[in-house]
């Protein structure tokens, strides 16, 4: 068992070696294979790393969210104690107040530059109202809950604050539909670049799988080094991609923050978190592998025996 | 060691190259296998070496059946021969050190252990001072030279040889012959085909003589070739 594993042990170093001292003969062209690689696994990686701060501003920005509800103003003696009381019974309320539009109308004859208007104004025009605070805050639930506290009895009408943080919320919605979408596409477009990689070396080193067919070397002897090839490449492009995507991101932030400033919000993109940077090298290394493995297996079907 | 029943070879789309060919060969044996170019030597080593499996009929090596063995177990059966291709099979992008390194890889070997035997196989065919030499580089003996001691590199208990004097001129041939002696005097099972009459220059050994993939009289040795390569030899 020890020797078993001791061979398994050799045969693995030996390709890892064969590959690394293949890829140094050859520099320039691992360099470039890499980087274009890299080059395509950056795109969806800066796109995910916008989304992501996006989302985490969007998602901020949800706690502030509330409905506010307005009275008919000829609504019947009893319509506020009947909201109420609905009010009270609905699971999906976190919690309400209720403002009469006397105490409403106070409030703005107090600041001192509406005086003038409002002493004008010969009857009160404000509605009595209700702000309710949603218990969820997602943009299904307040829909809902929108729809239901309209059809209450003198309930004129319904506004959610913050409209715009729906259409936030569908737009990161559709800009992560696009990043995964890219993010597909690229991922064949590198399966292809890495199995074409492969099967030219494969093509190059024909005399040599030839030959160890010829002499006892199992299947998995020669399609070691090139899957080991496949995933390197993956790896290391996967870093170059990383690499594009903070040095962009930095870039991006210098930008972004004179923007932030002007609307006096300290607002910046996130770099990649130790989750996402591992994702993404673990991605790039299966795809390299997957599309050696293809290559492969392909090559070596139509080689003899 | 190897054993043919009654070993019929069909090649899709073709005639038989090898009809009803039934032999054994035993260990520390030296066997030439004659005849014509396309009689089916090369198709006899082949199923010898486990590279082709027989049609019909029954091929044993080492007492296993060939026919029988999973398609994975084959290369572990290989790897008990020491080949010697017609056309080298040398690989160019590497050294001869390197050559002769491939099968110990293909076998797990490596390291200084692989050091040692490759410079031992090497020093057998007497090309330890061109280690370092690309094959292009060197004559058609030596290369011929190179690829034995890449087959026996990996000390195989049988050597099967393909014309391996085909190109040669008679000094060289020589020589390979001499070296093909040496590994049968230490107990290696040699096969060699050949066309030439200089393969039967040892009269004592058997000879499997292919007329159209028909095997002829195994005794041949002793019937016709005790005067053939002396008359061959006279007129060259």
């Amino acid at each position: 068992m020890n020797a078993w594993c001791h061979i398994w042990f050799s045969q693995h170093t030996q390709a890892l070696n064969l590959v690394l001292r293949r890829f140094k003969s050859n520099q320039w062209n691992t360099l470039l294979i890499c980087l274009a690689i890299g080059v395509t696994l950056a795109l969806p990686s800066i796109l995910y790393a916008v989304l992501d701060s996006v989302n985490g501003l969007a998602n901020n920005v949800k706690t502030e969210s509330k409905m506010s509800v307005f009275l008919a103003t000829n609504h019947s003696e009893d319509a506020v104690g009947n909201i109420k009381a609905a009010l009270e019974k609905n699971a999906a309320i976190k919690n309400f107040t209720f403002v009469s539009k006397q105490d409403a109308l106070a409030k703005l004859q107090a600041a001192e530059a509406n005086n003038e208007i409002f002493n004008s104004l010969e009857n009160n025009p404000l509605p009595d109202a209700f702000f309710v605070e949603p218990n969820k805050l997602d943009v299904d639930s307040i829909a809902s809950l929108q729809k239901e506290l309209r059809q209450l009895e003198g309930v004129e009408e319904v506004v959610v604050d913050g409209a715009w943080l729906k259409r936030l919320n569908y737009l990161v919605l559709l800009g992560k539909q696009a990043m995964l979408i890219i993010a597909s596409l690229l991922g064949f477009a590198l399966v292809a670049v890495i199995g074409n990689t492969i099967r030219m070396q494969i093509l190059t080193q024909q005399a040599e799988i030839d030959l160890s067919r010829l002499i006892g070397a199992t299947k998995s002897f020669i399609r070691r080094p090139f899957l080991y090839a496949g995933a390197l490449y993956g790896l290391f492009g996967g870093l170059f991609a990383l690499v594009i995507t903070f040095a962009v991101i930095f870039l991006f932030n210098r930008t972004i923050a004179s923007i932030a400033a002007e609307y006096e919000s300290q607002f910046l993109l996130n770099h990649l978190n130790m989750t996402s940077i591992t994702l993404i090298c673990l991605i790039a290394l299966f795809l390299g592998l997957a599309s050696a493995y293809l290559a492969v297996s392909k090559s070596l079907l139509h080689s003899t025996k | 060691m190897i054993t043919f029943d009654n070993v019929t070879k069909r090649y899709p789309g073709s005639h038989e190259a090898l009809t009803s060919v039934s032999f054994a060969i035993e260990q520390g044996e030296m066997v030439y296998v004659t005849g014509h170019s396309g009689a089916g030597k090369s198709t006899l080593l082949k199923l010898m070496a486990a590279i082709e499996r027989p049609t019909s009929g029954t091929v044993l090596i080492n007492n296993q059946n060939v026919s029988k063995l999973k398609e994975a177990t084959l290369p572990y059966v290989r790897r008990k021969f020491g080949l010697v291709f017609q056309d080298h099979k040398l690989l160019y992008d590497r050294n001869c050190y390197h050559n002769v390194a491939l099968p110990l890889a293909i076998n797990g070997i490596t390291g200084i252990e692989a050091g040692k035997r490759i410079r031992a196989a090497l020093d057998k065919v007497s090309l330890l001072g061109k280690e370092k030499a690309m094959p292009i580089t060197l004559s058609g003996g030596e290369q011929q030279r190179l690829a034995i001691a890449r087959a026996v590199v990996s000390r195989p208990s049988i050597l099967i040889a393909d014309e391996p004097t085909g190109n040669l001129d008679r000094n060289y041939a020589e020589d390979i012959m001499a070296l093909f002696t040496a590994f049968q005097q230490v107990g290696v099972t040699v096969i060699i085909a050949t066309h030439d009459a200089l393969g039967n220059a040892n009269y004592q050994n058997k000879v499997l003589h292919l007329n159209q993939g028909r095997l002829r009289s195994l005794d041949q040795a002793k019937l016709t070739n005790v005067e053939a390569p002396a008359n061959l030899e006279a007129k060259t």
